[in-house]
């Protein structure tokens, strides 16, 4: 089997990895920085990689990159300001009335992630979005699967309890 | 199986984490709990809730900070990489004339069907024929293969057929179907086997992406995506249904 080349193991989960540094930092800016410091990263380390999953390794990094940053500053919960940039369009086959509703509720959701302390915030992400498997997840973020698990749970009832009323627009989503 | 036991239960259960044992008590305690049935559809609701904020893909200016950087780098180890290739070249045709191409393994066909999902991806050369109508996906491929893929569109369970392309799996045409799940993409590639024999399910792992093959009906099966396995597990149970 060829060695793994860069350009096919790393770049394309380019945009899963700035789709996780936006959670991770909440600002796009930042993101940027962030996964192009990682980019750098992957690419010193790249000789030493060796188990054959690209996107969690890449991940890994991204995550290391962000929490190196972050330790250099004196106050990590609050270092980087929240950027308030509205949602996208939302689903033109609804009717305004609708398109309002979905757009409040992918909204309020969004909030309620942002929100999550960041341990809790990265294994929901990883999860539900990225769909890596608990073993992936530990690996990602230097833990055992037990505190996936237990992470997963705890994130779940804070979201749960947070959007409880958003549940009434439920089938929107 | 009481509540309780459900409560270590429940985050892997929703997760397709259990085993086939484990989620068959799961789902047997559900079905006669209300309580538990509404914890399992929250949790459920609550993933396809945060599935519904919208991605935010990699914007034009890092892909390029990130691309020149990557070329910038790469470039002084290839030289070498080139220097050292070549030599080989020249070694192994100055020494073995007489070896003959062997069958590409099974090995080297897997990172071939994994590059081209990844080719389909970053070159943006995913569909020839987009429709997530089967009848039209099918007929596209008439005259193009000289085997007739099955094409299904599998939208009931949560995997919507989105196109169609023409492909190349072992140096032999294939048929490449293109499945969503969330925002993940799976490639179907279906190619002529020519033997004929059915095999089970091979489950097998590469650069983080999932592979499954099989043959069957005379055809070879590839599915590959960056999708967890559970799921890819479950895309492939619902294209056997």
């Amino acid at each position: 089997m060829p060695a793994p080349v860069f350009e096919t193991t790393v770049l394309p989960h380019l945009d899963a990895a700035f789709n996780f540094a936006r959670w991770l930092t909440r600002n796009d800016a930042e993101a940027e920085d962030v996964v192009q410091d990682a980019c750098v990263r992957a690419l010193r380390y790249f000789s030493s990689f060796r188990h054959d999953d690209g996107r969690a390794w890449f991940f890994t990094i991204v995550r290391n990159t962000w929490y190196s940053r972050i330790s250099r500053r004196t106050s990590a919960a609050d270092a980087t300001p929240l950027d308030s940039r509205q949602d996208g369009p939302a689903d033109a086959a609804l009717n305004p009335e609708m398109r309002l509703l979905q757009r409040d509720t992918v909204g309020r959701v969004r909030q309620a992630i942002e929100r999550l302390p960041v341990d809790f915030r990265e294994v929901i992400v990883l999860r539900e979005i990225e769909g890596l498997s608990y073993k992936e997840i530990a690996t990602v973020a230097n833990v055992p699967i037990g505190t996936v698990m237990s992470r997963l749970a705890r994130a779940r009832e804070r979201l749960l309890a947070e959007l409880q009323t958003v549940a009434s627009v439920e089938t929107l989503a | 199986m009481s509540c309780e036991v459900l409560d270590q239960d429940l985050e892997a259960f929703v997760d397709h984490e259990l085993d086939d044992e484990g989620a068959r008590r799961v789902r047997e305690h559900v079905a006669q709990c209300e309580g538990c049935r509404v914890r399992v559809a929250e949790r459920q609701m609550l993933g396809r809730l945060i599935r519904s904020v919208p991605y935010r893909t990699a914007p034009d200016r890092l892909r390029e900070r990130v691309a020149s950087q990557t070329s910038r780098s790469l470039m002084t180890r290839r030289v070498f990489t080139w220097a050292a290739a070549a030599a080989v070249i020249v070694a192994i045709a100055g020494g073995t004339a007489l070896l003959r191409p062997s069958m590409p393994d099974r090995g080297t066909i897997m990172a071939e069907v994994v590059d081209g999902h990844v080719r389909s991806l970053m070159a943006n050369h995913l569909f020839d024929v987009q429709s997530t109508d089967q009848h039209t996906v099918k007929p596209w491929f008439l005259g193009k293969l000289d085997f007739s893929p099955p094409v299904v569109d599998l939208s009931s369970s949560g995997f919507p057929l989105i196109g169609g392309r023409l492909d190349y799996i072992d140096g032999r045409p294939a048929a490449a179907l293109v499945y969503q799940r969330h925002q993940h993409t799976i490639n179907m590639f279906v190619s002529d086997d020519g033997r004929g024999a059915s095999t089970t399910i091979e489950r097998r792992s590469l650069r983080g992406f999932h592979v499954r093959h099989w043959t069957r009906d005379g055809m070879s099966f590839w599915v590959v995506s960056d999708l967890n396995e559970s799921e890819l597990d479950e895309f492939v149970g619902a294209l056997m249904r």
